[in-house]
């Protein structure tokens, strides 16, 4: 073995043994990944629920007792008896005085076979009214059609029949506005979770070391520069990268437990799409790491970095944003860190196929920039500024 | 052999520039093999500048330091492998293990497999230290902390070896451990070089002593030659009387 092996490889190993023994930190990178899911599962339950809700609707019946049948499916369908209203909508539907009347003959006319006439009463000029008067309309069709399509079974009619054409309809429309909302918000947690969950060994192995006097010691050794940086990146970013997979498998789990149909979106994180974030957001990590690492080392104390590393933060959380209020975007934007990957991401989840000269286009440009940051660091590290925390 | 010619190095304080701080002036002096140096100085003498500039950790304004003929400053990485440090501010690695972190030191002076084994079993041993290997450093007190800093820096045996006062904060025993260390390293001729505040320890150990004082050489010799040209019969007062004035070492 050479010694530039088993240098970057004692090196190394002792990065990941620092890292994965820092149970607090470890906890705070990847608990990022685990609460995310839970936050954007809960939170996208209750945006669906509120968008296809159906509110109870009250109705004055008259002569319910003839048919419970039908009561009984209309308050399935959360049409109920006026008699069930709590008190504080009482003046509403008061107000809007819906009326069904069910005649005397139903059960007679039912067992016969002859048509039944049921009334509905409502002023239909009232706007609050046409929504709760359609529900009543479509519960009451369909009532109706379960019980023809008993009848035509019992004569030995295949119901089919009754259904020659059949229309399939297909949405074009662009997915809503709460669609892209939610995508928008797990595409910038991607991005997060990149930054977030190495942010801690990156810090710590950089300024942290050096604070606590071992980074000296370790400058003193005969090892390149080059070698350490690349060392603590790899450890920094190895984090970074077990946070994003958790965060996407996490994820694309429990994504299967929203049905983002009943909001006519679909959105599905399928292992194939799975394994394209995870290719496009390991070229990330390493940025972030690489970037966190390089203004670390810079800042005089531990105190100064934290907060100068936090503040770095604000670049994945506001690239994405800006590029959602661009109408314009300008070609050179998909190539660059970040923001390139947000775009692709975008398109994943909007179900467009991943333009994959854009994938290497914009991680090619992340990887190089990456690198260039490295070696201005392993350069830095050489200067007895950057060592000794001078100003 | 590590020699010294001509160290100047000024912090500036770029604010201030009356602030700035003259730390070397024209320091020079040579560590030879087969001998304990001690330098001694006292503080802010620019003890600790110049030991830093011979790793390589600062670089000089003026001058240069070259281990084993390699200039630092040209081949810092070549000049560092024949070096063993002991730094003036050590930490350790506190979620590692003592014997994790002699190997990692060991590891980057490019040692490995059962050579590595031997020599941290080794070192272990020389400075009674096996009971603490398996321990993470975290509750360590000063002694062993110095301990595993000493042991890390001695593990491949480096033909020479920088102490920045190594005993500060050993009890007697650890003392007197260090010293037999430094004497056998001395008899395989190896060049050690040190820095301290200890009268008793430098005239007991020094084969040779360097007194530094406001960033040059105030006066070397033999402690028994620094005590004959100050005209005194302890060190320490030798010590004093040398860097009390500049007109006595001109002599």
């Amino acid at each position: 073995m050479n010694l530039d092996f088993i240098q970057l490889k004692a090196l190394i190993v002792k990065e990941y043994k620092e890292a994965f023994r820092d149970k607090r930190a470890l906890m705070a990178a990847l608990g990022f990944a685990i609460l995310a899911p839970i936050m954007i599962v809960v939170g996208t339950k209750i945006m669906i629920e509120k968008s296809v809700d159906q509110p109870p609707v009250y109705i004055k019946f008259t002569g319910a007792e003839y048919a419970p049948k039908l009561i009984t499916h209309l308050s399935d369908n959360n049409i109920l008896a006026f008699a069930d209203i709590p008190e504080s909508d009482q003046a509403i539907w008061d107000d809007r005085n819906i009326a069904i009347e069910i005649p005397e003959d139903y059960a007679q006319n039912m067992a016969e076979g002859k048509p039944i006439k049921i009334h509905l009463k409502a002023d239909y000029t009232d706007k609050a009214v046409l929504v709760p008067v359609s529900r009543i309309n479509s519960a009451v069709r369909e009532f109706s059609m379960t019980i023809g399509y008993k009848r035509l079974q019992l004569r030995g009619v295949d119901v089919r029949l009754l259904n020659p054409i059949k229309l399939v309809e297909q949405d074009t429309a662009k997915p809503d506005a709460t669609f892209m909302m939610i995508a928008m918000i797990l595409g910038m947690y991607l991005m997060l979770a990149a930054f977030m969950s190495g942010l801690s060994v990156a810090i710590d192995s950089s300024a942290g070391e050096r604070e606590r006097n071992v980074l000296e010691m370790l400058l003193c050794q005969p090892v390149s520069t080059l070698k350490i940086v690349i060392a603590k990146l790899i450890g920094a970013s190895t984090i970074s990268v077990i946070g994003v997979v958790l965060l996407l498998v996490l994820t694309s789990i429990s994504v299967g437990f929203i049905d983002l149909t009943k909001i006519g979106a679909t959105f599905s994180l399928g292992l194939s799409s799975t394994l394209v974030l995870i290719l496009l957001l390991i070229p990330i990590c390493f940025f972030a790491s690489a970037l966190q690492l390089f203004f670390a080392f810079q800042a005089k104390s531990f105190k100064e970095a934290q907060s100068t590393v936090t503040m770095i933060l604000g670049v994945p959380a506001f690239i994405p944003f800006v590029l959602m209020m661009m109408d314009d975007r300008p070609q050179w934007l998909s190539w660059l860190p970040i923001a390139g990957q947000s775009l692709i991401i975008e398109d994943i989840f909007k179900g467009v196929d991943v333009n994959w000269l854009a994938v290497f286009t914009t991680s090619g440009v992340t990887i190089a920039i990456t690198a260039v940051l490295v070696l201005i660091l392993a350069q830095r590290l050489k200067s007895e500024k950057v060592v000794m925390a001078l100003s | 052999m590590i020699e010294v010619f001509n160290l100047h190095k000024s912090f500036i304080d770029k604010k201030d520039k009356k602030n700035t701080v003259k730390a070397l002036d024209g320091l020079s002096f040579t560590a030879k093999d087969g001998e304990i140096t001690g330098i001694l100085g006292p503080n802010g003498a620019g003890k600790t500048t110049c030991l830093r500039t011979l790793y390589g950790l600062l670089s000089a304004d003026e001058g240069f330091a070259t281990i084993d003929g390699i200039k630092v400053t040209e081949d810092p990485i070549a000049a560092r492998a024949n070096l063993g440090v002991f730094p003036d501010k050590f930490g350790l690695y506190e979620r590692l293990t003592a014997y994790e972190q002699i190997d990692y030191f060991a590891s980057l002076h490019g040692m490995t497999g059962e050579t590595k084994k031997q020599a941290i079993a080794q070192v272990l041993k020389d400075l009674d230290m096996e009971e603490l290997a398996h321990r993470k450093t975290v509750g360590f007190s000063q002694g062993q902390r110095m301990k595993v800093t000493l042991a890390q820096a001695l593990v491949h045996q480096p033909k020479n070896f920088v102490l920045d006062e190594p005993t500060r904060g050993l009890d007697v025993m650890s003392t007197r451990v260090l010293r037999n260390h430094l004497a056998k390293f001395k008899a395989k001729g190896h060049c050690i070089l040190f820095s301290s505040h200890v009268m008793q320890e430098v005239a007991a150990l020094c084969d040779r002593v360097i007194i530094v004082a406001n960033g040059k050489v105030a006066a070397q010799g033999t402690p028994q030659e620094l005590c004959d040209l100050a005209g005194e019969e302890q060190l320490e007062d030798a010590f004093v009387k040398l860097i009390g004035s500049d007109e006595g070492v001109a002599a």
